[in-house]
């Protein structure tokens, strides 16, 4: 069962592995460039959130930032590219793999990259501030990860399939994701928010992405509430991404 | 069962545009079938009717005793495809292409690597193997679709268009392939070429607005369509004089003229000797009846009007 998942999935891998060194340089860059200058460039207006000192602050949400986008990226560039301009996707579907193998395939194959890419800008973080964490609590930060990451890979992948012209990939991009990003106190604190918004702000996925991770970084739990949130939001955004190509595919 | 491909009054409709119309069609085992029609005709709606890509509206279709409605997993275990645009992978080499393609269909790589040797002799792409597609040129990004489609050893063999866009060279090339795979299995092809269908078709069905206007050998669809009554005539002289006297004769039902070289449709056949009788002997250059081509039956039963 899910063999031809898994080829998918390996063969996307196979692509990934022959540019890794490129994809990473340009991956690393943009967080890296963030992290340096919110964190030093305003280190010293903002000592600290909370009690947390502001390059910790925002580490565990830029970290993240880099696995959800990843996520989404690869997904709905991937399937828009298989579909539209390669139509590899038809080759896939004159085997005997299901329209499921496929769209799995490329879920994983998105939320793989998330993974990855998360992962490298976490040990370069590591490696280049003097960001430090309790590696006790980093089971719970990489389930946050791997829940944000399959949530935007659906994401991605829901967008690759519905969205015919590139331009309006990159117009979801610019308009849905890239303020739920920057909405969910990657950078401020969720307090910062007027009283009357904040119960809509908890609500987004994205806040449970940024917040649980960086409770998950610095506490080793995530609140139960942003937990909940974001196993709904993976389960939700899976059911609909899978009933989504099956529908395309059927057309 | 001798049947490799059975369609039972399929209909295809879309937005109130009916693709396919009652289609009905037994393809025997072993032979290379070929689908004829102009551009809108129905044809690659068919193929993807039969590849599982597309759903009939009414009807079922059969592959290899298999219902493309209820068992599209096991038709497409059966079948291999060549598309009419070349969906290759150009991320991956060529052998990785024909790697991937058999791992979808569950091989192994002990039964995969040498059929994929194998293949890759076979069209010519041995040296190349390692290369990406996007190097290739257009023949050779041809080859690898065919080579990719026979990977797992597919009982039916479906090309759309195979050869659009080839230099002659390639299609000659092409064409050698698919005669190799005669009787090994059953070849399904779609064309506008009618010299490829005249070449390589074992049988030949030509369908217009999604219906069948003919059926038979080449031979038998020449000999059904022939124009045994168009004579081409070539004039000494006086070549406009004729052309008044022609247009005045009621048993001629047309007169095509290239300069002094007329084609002559007659009523029938017994009108050729009142015809000599309105032609003087010395006029003549040389007169002969016009053997038919498969593509006079296609556009004397498809029309001569460009499709969009």
């Amino acid at each position: 069962m899910f063999k031809g998942a898994f080829s998918i999935w390996g063969r996307d891998m196979l692509v990934l592995r022959r540019s890794i060194i490129s994809e990473l340089v340009s991956v690393i860059a943009y967080p890296l460039t963030l992290y340096l200058a919110f964190g030093f460039g305003l280190k010293g207006y903002i000592t600290d959130v909370n009690g947390v000192p502001y390059p910790l602050f925002i580490a565990p949400g830029l970290i993240s930032m880099t696995a959800v986008n990843a996520a989404f990226d690869e997904s709905s560039w991937s399937m828009w590219f298989h579909r539209k301009v390669q139509r590899t996707i038809e080759e896939y579907r004159v085997t005997p793999v299901t329209v499921y193998d496929i769209v799995i395939g490329k879920i994983f194959s998105g939320f793989s990259q998330g993974a990855v890419k998360g992962t490298v800008v976490f040990l370069v973080i590591l490696l280049l501030t003097p960001f430090r964490i309790e590696y006790a609590h980093l089971p719970m930060y990489l389930l946050c990860i791997a829940l944000s990451s399959m949530t935007f890979s659906c994401l991605g992948t829901i967008c690759g399939t519905v969205i015919d012209k590139p331009e309006n990939i990159g117009r979801v991009q610019s308009v849905v994701i890239v303020p739920l990003i920057f909405m969910a106190g990657i950078f401020f604190p969720l307090s910062s928010y007027p009283p009357s918004i904040l119960p809509l702000i908890q609500l987004l996925p994205t806040t449970a992405v940024f917040e649980g991770a960086r409770d998950a970084l610095l506490t080793g739990a995530i609140p139960s509430q942003y937990l909940v949130n974001l196993v709904l939001s993976a389960a939700l955004c899976f059911t609909i991404a899978v009933y989504t190509f099956n529908r395309k595919m059927a057309e | 069962m001798t049947h490799a491909i059975t369609l039972h009054d399929i209909t295809k409709s879309y937005d109130g545009f009916t693709a396919v119309d009652e289609f009905s069609l037994e393809v025997q085992r072993g032979t290379v079938f070929g689908l004829l029609g102009p551009n809108g005709a129905g044809k690659t709606t068919l193929i993807k009717i039969l590849t599982t890509l597309m759903r009939p509206t009414l009807g079922d279709a059969f592959v290899e005793g298999h219902s493309v409605l209820t068992a599209g997993k096991e038709v497409r275990r059966m079948i291999g495809v060549v598309p009419q645009e070349n969906n290759l992978d150009r991320y991956l080499t060529a052998r990785e292409n024909l790697a991937l393609h058999a791992k979808l269909h569950g091989m192994r790589p002990a039964a995969y690597n040498p059929r994929i040797d194998e293949l890759l002799d076979m069209t010519g792409l041995a040296a190349r193997q390692y290369d990406f597609p996007d190097t290739f040129s257009g023949g050779m990004q041809r080859r690898l679709v065919v080579a990719r489609a026979l990977v797992h050893e597919p009982r039916v063999l479906f090309l759309d268009e195979p050869t659009t866009g080839l230099d002659p060279q390639s299609r000659r090339s092409l064409w050698d392939h698919i005669r190799g795979l005669r009787r090994s299995m059953t070849v399904f092809l779609t064309t506008h070429y009618m010299d490829e269908a005249d070449a390589l078709c074992d049988r030949i069905m030509i369908m217009d607005h999604g219906k069948t206007l003919a059926d038979g050998t080449a031979g038998e669809l020449k000999d059904a369509f022939s124009r045994a009554h168009t004579y081409q005539v070539e004039f000494r002289r006086d070549a406009d004089r004729y052309q008044g006297v022609l247009a005045g004769l009621p048993f001629v039902k047309g007169v095509e003229r290239d300069g002094s070289l007329f084609q002559i449709t007659l009523a029938d056949e017994e009108s050729i000797k009142p015809l000599m009788d309105h032609l003087t002997g010395p006029d003549i250059r040389r007169i002969c009846l016009k053997e038919p081509t498969l593509e006079d039956v296609f556009i004397s039963l498809t029309g001569e009007k460009v499709r969009e």
